[in-house]
């Protein structure tokens, strides 16, 4: 090959590379992001939720309101059996409303890591509160192109004080902030868990990952999906909402 | 010949006595140190068993590694078939899950057992170990009896009204308030921290799984009864798509905890019967040299080798037969004594506490802790007395007799 046109293509490789460097986006921010993709300032979704087994299958409806990063309240309204089951969260406290003892139950923090309501979701899955950017340090491993978006590969690493269950996490985050993939691994080091987005779709005015499904590795016949049927973003919300009271003693909202 | 045997034994009394003691010695020990450790099995796998698990447990063949809520079956009329198994003493159903137990702002996870209480307490000694109020009876609707380590974590005594909440069968928010009858105190730790009991019937409506449980508890007249009742047990159990576990399997510390310290023990026992059977066949080559003369004369009046052979190989056994006798009737008396009285072991009860042990320890004599350190004894010395055998049949007369 004649040195002219090696150059050129050197020069070509370059700036096809260069600008790629330069854009590469902080790793933090894009998970930051996928958070704020997620909840917003503040929020109001309505979700269909289906737990799967192989012998049997279950399904569930709720509402839920979310507001700043820790704030959340999140009541069930089908099946009738657990309606009216209710659970908030106010910073690091968690209380459960449970309408046959008409009781408000204080829950150990811990249970936001564990299954909630007997799905493959824990609460911190769901509520998505700001602990991974919080508790771990972003890493961005890798870049790839898919249906004319650019998809961020971030691993999350706990910070050496970090009371955190998980080993690390891989978060795969589409260039729109919308959350792909999210993978858990032990403090081994070995995937448990993933948590995928099925279906890409506007929801209250931005793309989001309006299906997701997760299950544990080792047993991907056992799945719980949640599926986004509405939702109302960065919205006033009166402040009573994410009260003791209001947990047991529902006053009237209405979504606007 | 034996007769003849005998009479030189007693030729020299001083060393065969001392011969007799060592083999005796040697056999005491045996018996009675397995005595020891039979009966030291015995009551930890008694312990250990009656404390909780029981002697075997019927459950859905997955439910031991992977205990779920949904690995659940109907009890009648399973349990009604398995009572009838004969070695089977008392059977109880239980259903069992984690939940949280939750006081005021206090809430931590336990796990809830559905019991039925009469029969509970002929499979579970929980129900004697009630420290505060009374265990559950029949007729008992909302109460429960849990740990006293969880009592406390949870700052509840009896009387009080404790929150549960935990998943149904179903997958439903289960609920419930229940009053505390009892606390009760095992010296097991993991007990004591995490067990709650509550009615069956109870359990089934609040944990939408009515008439069905985890396990059927057998609980046998004794652990090796049940041990043999097992095929007939699994015989049942396959009918309804369910497997028996035995002792082995609903306590694997336990039984390598035995299987561990029984096979350290071997060491010791083989060190010890080499040693004995060595210091014997010393004692006997001896013997034989310093006789040298004396077989040198009975070859010369016509003896053949081989019998002369033969009359030291009985020699030997005669001593043996003397010796083991002694020691077993001398190790059993020993271990009889003890396994009636006990052999307390002072500074042992917090070790086997664990275990539910109690501080003192019972021997147990069977056939096996009779016969088989002696049995051990025997069969080496008898080979061992091969060699003085061996050398006589080489025997010359005429330069035996010449030696000094």
């Amino acid at each position: 090959m004649n040195t002219p046109i090696r150059s050129l293509l050197i020069i070509i490789a370059l700036f096809a590379v260069a600008p790629a460097a330069t854009a590469a986006p902080d790793p933090t921010q894009l998970v930051k992001g996928a958070l704020h993709r997620w909840r917003g300032d503040s929020s109001y979704t309505e979700v269909a939720m289906t737990i799967h087994r192989p012998d049997w299958q279950r399904d569930m409806t709720m509402v839920s309101w979310t507001r700043g990063k820790s704030d959340s309240l999140v009541r069930f309204t089908q099946p009738p059996g657990d309606a009216g089951n209710a659970t908030l969260k106010l910073g690091q406290a968690l209380w459960l409303f449970n309408p046959k003892l008409n009781q408000v139950i204080r829950l150990p923090f811990s249970m936001m890591a564990q299954n909630w309501m007997g799905s493959d979701f824990t609460y911190n899955d769901f509520v998505k509160s700001d602990q991974i950017v919080n508790d771990y340090t972003q890493r961005l491993d890798a870049s790839e192109s898919r249906d004319g978006h650019k998809v961020y590969t971030v691993t999350c690493l706990p910070k050496p004080d970090a009371a955190v269950v998980w080993g690390k996490q891989v978060l795969k985050i589409r260039d729109d902030h919308v959350l792909l993939e999210e993978t858990f691994f032990d403090q081994d080091m070995k995937p448990v868990r993933r948590l995928r987005t099925t279906k890409i779709a506007p929801l209250g005015g931005r793309p989001y990952p309006v299906v997701m499904r997760v299950a544990k590795i080792a047993t991907p016949e056992r799945w719980t999906e949640m599926r986004y049927v509405r939702a109302v973003f960065d919205l006033k919300l009166p402040g009573y909402l994410f009260t003791q009271s209001n947990l047991r003693n529902p006053r009237p909202w209405r979504a606007p | 010949m034996i007769e003849l045997a005998w009479r030189n034994l007693w030729r020299q009394p001083k060393r065969t006595l001392l011969t007799v003691a060592a083999i005796a010695f040697a056999a005491l020990v045996m018996v009675f140190l397995l005595a020891f450790q039979v009966g030291t099995y015995a009551i930890m796998e008694e312990n250990t068993l009656s404390l909780f698990d029981g002697d075997a447990q019927v459950q859905q063949p997955g439910y031991l590694d992977d205990p779920g809520i949904r690995k659940s079956f109907a009890t009648e009329p399973l349990a009604a078939s398995v009572a009838r198994v004969p070695g089977v003493d008392a059977v109880a159903a239980r259903a069992q899950t984690y939940a949280l137990l939750s006081k005021d702002q206090r809430s931590l996870a336990a796990l809830i057992v559905g019991v039925e209480p009469k029969r509970e307490a002929r499979v579970s000694r929980v129900a004697t170990m009630v420290r505060d109020g009374r265990y559950l009876e029949t007729g008992d609707a909302a109460e429960m009896v849990l740990g006293d380590a969880l009592a406390r974590n949870l700052g509840i005594k009896v009387g009080d009204r404790v929150t549960m909440l935990g998943m149904g069968r179903d997958g439903s928010v289960a609920a419930d308030v229940l009053t505390v009858a009892g606390v009760f105190s095992t010296g097991v730790n993991e007990l004591d921290r995490n067990l709650a009991e509550m009615p069956l019937a109870r359990f089934g409506a609040d944990f939408a799984m009515p008439g069905q449980a985890h396990a059927i508890v057998i609980s046998g007249t004794t652990l090796a009864n049940i041990d043999d009742a097992l095929p007939a047990l699994r015989n049942i159990a396959t009918k309804h798509n369910l497997t028996v576990r035995d002792w082995g399997e609903l306590e694997p510390g336990l039984k390598n905890a035995i299987r561990l310290d029984a096979s350290t023990s071997l060491l010791w026992y083989v060190a010890l019967i080499v040693v004995v059977v060595a210091i014997l066949l010393n004692t006997l080559l001896m013997s034989v040299l310093e006789r040298t003369r004396e077989f040198g004369v009975l070859l010369a009046l016509g003896m053949r080798p081989a019998a002369a052979g033969r009359m030291v190989w009985i020699e030997i056994m005669l001593l043996l037969a003397i010796g083991l006798a002694a020691g077993i009737a001398v190790g059993a008396a020993a271990a009889g004594w003890f396994e009636v009285h006990g052999l307390p072991l002072p500074g042992g009860d917090g070790v086997f506490a664990q275990w539910g042990l109690p501080g003192r320890i019972y021997p147990h004599l069977n056939w096996f802790s009779l016969f088989a350190g002696p049995a051990a004894i025997a069969v080496l010395t008898a080979a061992a007395g091969l060699f003085p055998y061996l050398r006589l049949r080489r025997l010359d007369p005429v330069t035996a007799m010449r030696s000094a």
